[in-house]
Formats: structure tokens, C-alpha cells, sequence
């Protein structure tokens, strides 16, 4: 990757008004590599919506599926799950067990009718500072797009 | 082909020699409700009282629940319906209960009938005297004579979708191998914000008794989620939103391990269709992985195991 990718700025959709409603996302990331990859970001000075709130995992592995539950339950807009691309595992495996369960946490949430673009799922490398600060302007993007999340119990 | 009272008869018979002969110490099955159009669990000890055992529709409960824990340490012998087999294969894979310690009497089965089915039709259960399936109908004879209905009528949801009727493992199986049905497609509102409707108005009446669970064979946790106060995944208190997590939680730890027994939704106070969120789920695992939960050939649940070319959940690939 040339240090241009590494600095460029992420297009991001043009800045909220003050005052306009912004949406809260929950930022599930892998130590090893999301997690580095937002840091990367960070040390890069790239720029990204201020509506992610991170919480740093050892590996998504450890993802359970009750932690993007909750997410929803607590009125999060969106929920955003970022682990390392498979074969990258710092663990060698658990990024693969997290790929069945999180394919089936999509299912379940389909199932129980929470919009499946509330909820977004991707592979990102410690080297993708700038690949993480673009998925993030664009998973807010959609979901400022979609409007509050009602909550999971509304009538 | 063995008739009801025949197939009864035979397991009365399986049961006394496995507790004589076999080295059983506990034959677990039903007996005679309060009233013929219910049963109640029996577990028996001594071979003199086999004769409390009896084969009929309303054999409705799954028996596999009490093994974990009285299949512990000692030989347990059960007489168990397909559905209530699928739920030993699954406890067995997940190392809850030994296949050594388990005298399974397998039985074919047909279907076992709901009861609010029965009332629905102006059955007052009271006058009830047996029930009994004839071919593909239920006979039901009350005091004023004898009744045969369409099983679809009569019969639980979940065993007219039911596809698998005879025993996957047994030691002995008696009763007739029966013919499966076709299986239904999904009955959710298709959009989002329906079924998300859907769910809100279903899970608000929830009373939060934890029935559900306690019924349920696959969920023999010793310390549940939903009773933990540290972390508090959910509240106690019977909320939408803490009642949701509670069945969305248990709806994720029982995908790919649910083998659609329909306990869930038979005992629930408030009826609420929990086994139709779980059915949906084991439906969606099946598409996805070809995995059926309860298949003897499966050495591991779905989620303990991956392979290289799995689906990949990712928008934007790997």
C-alpha cells in the first residue's frame, strides 16, 4: 500500500448541520486488526464521522452474538462488527468461527425484522486506516439516511 | 404393522426388560394424565410398574429434558417419539449425556395432538374418553360416540411441517414407520418492519416464566444467561425490549441445535409462537451450511466447526 492510500482522505458525505440528528453505531473491533486499522486511521489524521463508539475484542472470535443484540436492544442506530480478513487470524482460526456466527446473527436479526443495513460486517486490516475511515463515513451515511432506530420493543 | 395399544403393550414389555435384564435403573416415559386427552412424564424403577406406561396422540412432552441430569451417572432407559430422538442426538454430540448410559425405545410416530385444537373444534375435553390415530385421521372417542378428524385439525403445528418420523437411533423401535410431509415455507410478515411489529406485539406478553427453557432439552445450561445479574444481559423485569433480548439470545444459542420439537410454543402461558422463530432460524442453518440439527452423522454443532468456503457475511467480501 503507497503512503498516498494510507493518507488520503476518505470522501465523506457532506458534514451534518448542527443541530441535525446523528446517529449512534456500535464498533465491535478485533485488537489485531480493526482495532489497529482505527488506530492507523487515527496516527493518519484521517478524518471519520465522530458517531462510532469502539469496543476493542481480542479477536472476532470473541464476538458473542448477544454483544450485537444488546447493541440493538440499548437503541444503537447501527452496529458495526470489524474482524481480520480470514486467514489473517492472530489466532489462526477464531475469525472463521466468527464468519458462521455472524452470518447466522444477520439471519437472526432478519428473522426478528431489525433492517438488515443496520447492521454491517467486514473484514479490515492493521493496514487499512483509510479503508476503515471510509467504511465507517459510509456505514453512517446509510443509516443518517434511514433515519433513528424505532427500537427493538416499539409498537 | 403394530397398532397403538399393541405398540403399548411392546413398550411395557422393552421397559421390564430393560430394567431386569439390561441394567437400566430408570425407565423414563408416559402415563396417564388426569385426563385421557393428557399425559403426564413417568419414571420408573421397578419392573412390577411398567404398566403405568402408555402410547397414545396426546404423548406430547419431550422426555429428552431429563436426561442430562438423570443420565449422569446411571443407565437410563426412555421411550422417545423421533422428534424427542433428534433431541438425544444433540445432547449427545454436545457431550451432555453418554450414548452407553441411554436405553432408547424409539418409536414411529404420526403426530401428537393439541388439545386447544380439540376444544377449537367444540370438543369439551371433559367428555374426552380416548384418543387414537386411525390411518392418517384421529379418532376421538367422547361420550357421545366416536369422532374422526383430518390430523390437520388436530394435530400440533409442528408435527404437521414434521418430516422425520422414524427413530434416527434406538436400541429398540417399535411402532410403524410413517411417512413424512411436505415442509411449509416461512409464515413471518415478509417486511422488516412487519415482522419487527410482529415480534414487539408477541414478545410484550411475554411474563418472562422462563417455561420456554425449562422445557427445552437443548437448553440445559446450569447457569442461564437470562439469570445472571453480572453481566446483566437482561433485565428480570417482563419488558418489550428485555423480553426480546431474552428470546433473541436464546433463539441464537439454539440456532443450529433446535430440532423443532415445538415445546416452547405448547407450554408458553401467553402464546407466544417461540418455536416458529426457532423453526425459521433451523431453516435458515439448513440453507446455508445443509445442516440439519439432530442428524446422527454430525460430529459437531453447526457453530463448533467451519470450513474454508463458508458464506461470507461481509458486504464487501473478504
Amino acid at each position: 500500500m503507497t503512503e498516498q492510500t494510507l493518507t488520503q482522505e476518505p470522501e465523506i458525505a457532506e458534514a451534518p448541520k448542527t443541530g441535525e440528528w446523528q446517529p449512534t453505531i456500535l464498533g465491535i473491533l478485533c485488537n489485531w486488526c480493526s482495532y489497529a486499522g482505527a488506530d492507523l486511521a487515527g496516527s493518519a489524521r484521517l478524518k471519520y464521522p465522530e458517531t462510532i463508539r469502539i469496543v476493542r475484542v481480542p479477536c472476532s472470535g470473541r464476538v458473542d452474538p448477544m454483544f450485537v443484540l444488546k447493541g440493538f436492544q440499548k437503541g444503537f442506530d447501527g452496529v458495526m462488527v470489524l474482524g481480520c480478513h480470514p486467514g489473517d487470524c492472530h489466532y489462526a482460526k477464531g475469525n472463521y468461527y466468527a464468519r458462521r456466527r455472524i452470518a447466522l446473527v444477520k439471519d437472526l436479526l432478519a428473522t426478528l425484522g431489525i433492517p438488515e443495513e443496520r447492521f454491517h460486517f467486514e473484514w479490515v486490516s492493521a493496514s487499512e486506516g483509510n479503508r476503515f475511515a471510509q467504511l465507517v463515513a459510509e456505514f453512517t451515511d446509510k443509516i443518517r439516511k434511514l433515519g433513528p432506530f424505532a427500537g427493538v420493543g416499539a409498537k | 404393522m403394530l397398532n397403538m395399544s399393541d405398540t403399548q403393550n411392546a413398550i411395557r414389555e422393552e421397559a421390564k426388560k430393560a430394567l431386569e435384564s439390561r441394567g437400566v435403573t430408570l425407565v423414563i416415559g408416559w402415563g396417564a394424565g388426569s385426563v385421557p386427552f393428557k399425559t403426564t412424564p413417568v419414571f420408573i424403577n421397578k419392573s412390577e410398574d411398567v404398566d403405568k406406561l402408555v402410547w397414545n396422540p396426546a404423548c406430547v412432552n419431550n422426555l429428552a429434558v431429563y436426561l442430562p441430569k438423570l443420565a449422569k451417572n446411571s443407565r437410563v432407559g426412555i421411550v422417545a417419539k423421533p422428534c424427542d430422538i433428534r433431541s438425544i442426538v444433540t445432547l449427545i454430540q454436545e457431550k451432555q449425556v453418554k450414548r452407553d448410559n441411554l436405553f432408547i425405545i424409539g418409536l414411529g410416530c404420526r403426530g401428537v395432538v393439541d388439545a386447544q385444537n380439540l376444544e377449537d373444534q367444540d370438543f369439551h375435553l371433559q367428555d374426552v374418553l380416548a384418543i387414537d390415530w386411525v390411518e392418517a385421521r384421529l379418532k376421538v372417542t367422547t361420550t357421545s360416540g366416536e369422532h374422526l378428524l383430518e390430523c390437520s385439525d388436530c394435530l400440533r403445528e409442528m408435527c404437521l411441517v414434521c418430516t422425520k418420523r422414524t427413530p434416527a437411533i434406538y436400541d429398540v423401535s417399535l411402532g410403524e414407520a410413517v411417512e413424512p410431509v411436505e415442509v411449509k415455507g416461512c409464515a413471518l410478515p415478509e417486511l422488516p418492519e412487519e415482522r419487527r411489529k410482529y415480534w414487539s406485539e408477541q414478545f410484550a406478553k411475554c411474563i418472562r416464566c422462563y417455561a420456554c427453557r425449562q422445557v427445552c432439552p437443548n437448553c440445559y445450561c446450569e447457569q442461564c444467561f437470562a439469570d445472571r445479574i453480572e453481566p446483566k444481559w437482561t433485565a428480570k423485569k417482563a419488558t418489550t425490549e428485555e423480553s426480546w433480548m431474552f428470546h433473541a439470545t436464546r433463539a441464537m444459542h439454539l440456532a443450529g441445535r433446535c430440532i423443532g420439537c415445538g415445546e416452547c410454543s405448547r407450554v408458553c402461558p401467553v402464546d407466544i409462537p417461540v418455536a416458529e422463530l426457532m423453526s425459521e432460524m433451523s431453516r435458515l442453518v439448513e440453507k446455508k451450511y445443509g445442516y440439519q440439527a439432530g442428524d446422527p452423522d454430525e460430529e459437531l454443532p453447526v457453530l463448533g466447526q467451519y470450513k474454508q468456503d463458508d458464506v461470507d457475511p461481509a458486504q464487501h467480501g473478504g
